[in-house]
């Protein structure tokens, strides 16, 4: 048995780390035997209802094993993540049986798993138009592999593993172009100021 | 410099989801707007989720449940299907002039209806998120006035680009105001122009749900 405990901050880290890096299994389980009682104990007094308490606990757990790769250690704690994954859920579920045309999805709220560039959201204020035809001329200076990614990902708006799989490269290249021509750009913004 | 904020019990809510759908819009963009709300946000997720996760008297009443099961199922899953999310589309254009949306605006985009023109160089479009309670933009030229006026119930108020003056105070972006019943105003803009999304408000419910792990009776619920 492992000595640390999920409870304690840093060995949940370490287990959404492995679960990203090596679809651990055994850190997974770790992790599900500490949350996923506890989550389906607070959801039943909530729902009231066995089976939507369930839908919960499955539905938030199944994507920490699937996203476990978008937890971010310095911004919050694994426990604030996955709380904030079964927030969403929940907030989801509340409303699906209603299907009012208008209403409004947890994710276009919360973003909690969006596969997207911090950057690009945070900078809300800059004039996107003009950045982008800027931006055009220095991409025009990368490499075609690298120029390709990006153009996906900032012009079209895909997430790195949606272009992973459309050019069917393995997404580890597709992060790794993405920093090589991000820096790339940098250098040349840098040089022309 | 934002001066004025939603209160703590707003983004207690906010950061529950219990709030209105036109409230939650509200907040949302001012937290998008807001460092100091987007920490306070995140300390609360930090707190609901320790509460959360962190009382183990709860799991002595729940029913049993076959965890071996659901792991199973769980490593068979395929990868959740990204329900394709609507591109996020930060410009919101009127009379050709164009302003960039806060993120929450923004991934909302398709919920926003057609501008219609108001008496005395005002714009209004709906915003359609559900719920009772209408969300809608305000648009007000430059020199332009609303005339005085209170609101049934409270009206919740947020600049999302510009400057607007009411005899109390200037509104400036982010600035985020809610006025109650009593509250008589008349807005009015002078050389800039201004922007802002504005809702009215139900009554906040501390009795169920997310919000509830937190106490709702201490004047304020973190140091």
């Amino acid at each position: 048995m492992p000595s640390a405990q999920p409870d304690n901050p840093e060995h949940a880290a370490d287990l959404l780390a492995k679960i990203a890096s090596e679809q651990s299994r055994a850190a997974f389980s770790e992790l599900f035997r500490y949350f996923a009682p506890r989550l389906q104990a607070y959801a039943t007094r909530q729902f009231g209802n066995e089976q939507t308490a369930m839908d919960l606990v499955q539905e938030t757990m199944t994507n920490v094993w699937h996203k476990a790769h978008l937890f971010k250690p310095d911004r919050g704690s694994a426990a604030t993540w996955i709380f904030t994954i079964a927030r969403n859920i929940r907030f989801d579920l509340l409303r699906k049986n209603k299907h009012r045309q208008n209403d409004l999805s947890a994710d276009d709220l919360w973003p909690v798993l969006a596969e997207q560039n911090d950057s690009l959201d945070d900078d809300y204020a800059l004039d996107n138009d003009l950045l982008m035809q800027q931006l055009a001329v220095y991409c025009e200076q990368l490499p075609k592999a690298q120029r390709t990614v990006i153009e996906l990902i900032y012009v079209e708006g895909k997430s790195q593993q949606e272009v992973a799989d459309a050019l069917e490269i393995p997404l580890g290249t597709v992060k790794s172009r993405t920093r090589l021509a991000l820096q790339k750009l940098k250098e040349l913004i840098k040089h022309d100021d | 410099m934002i001066k004025f904020h939603p209160s703590e019990q707003h983004l207690v809510l906010y950061a529950a989801g219990e709030l209105s759908p036109a409230m939650l819009m509200m907040v949302g963009t001012h937290v998008d707007m807001c460092a100091h709300c987007q920490s306070h946000v995140q300390d609360i997720e930090e707190q609901m989720a320790s509460k959360l996760f962190g009382d183990n008297e709860q799991l002595a009443r729940r029913a049993s449940f076959d965890e071996q099961q659901m792991l199973q199922a769980i490593f068979n899953s395929q990868v959740p299907a990204d329900s394709v999310p609507i591109a996020a589309n930060d410009s919101l254009y009127l009379e050709g002039q164009r302003f960039a949306l806060p993120p929450t605006l923004a991934r909302n985009h398709h919920h926003i209806g057609e501008w219609s023109r108001l008496p005395g160089k005002l714009w209004r479009a709906p915003v359609r998120v559900g719920g009772e309670e209408m969300l809608n933009f305000i648009y007000m030229a430059e020199h332009a006035s609303l005339p005085e006026h209170t609101h049934k119930g409270n009206e919740a108020t947020l600049v999302v680009n510009g400057v607007f003056n009411d005899e109390h105070n200037e509104y400036r972006d982010g600035d985020f105001m809610l006025l109650d019943g009593n509250h008589k105003h008349s807005p009015a803009t002078q050389n800039e122009d201004c922007l802002t999304i504005a809702a009215l408000e139900g009554p906040l419910h501390f009795t169920t749900g997310l919000s509830r792990l937190l106490n709702p009776f201490s004047s304020l619920f973190f140091k």
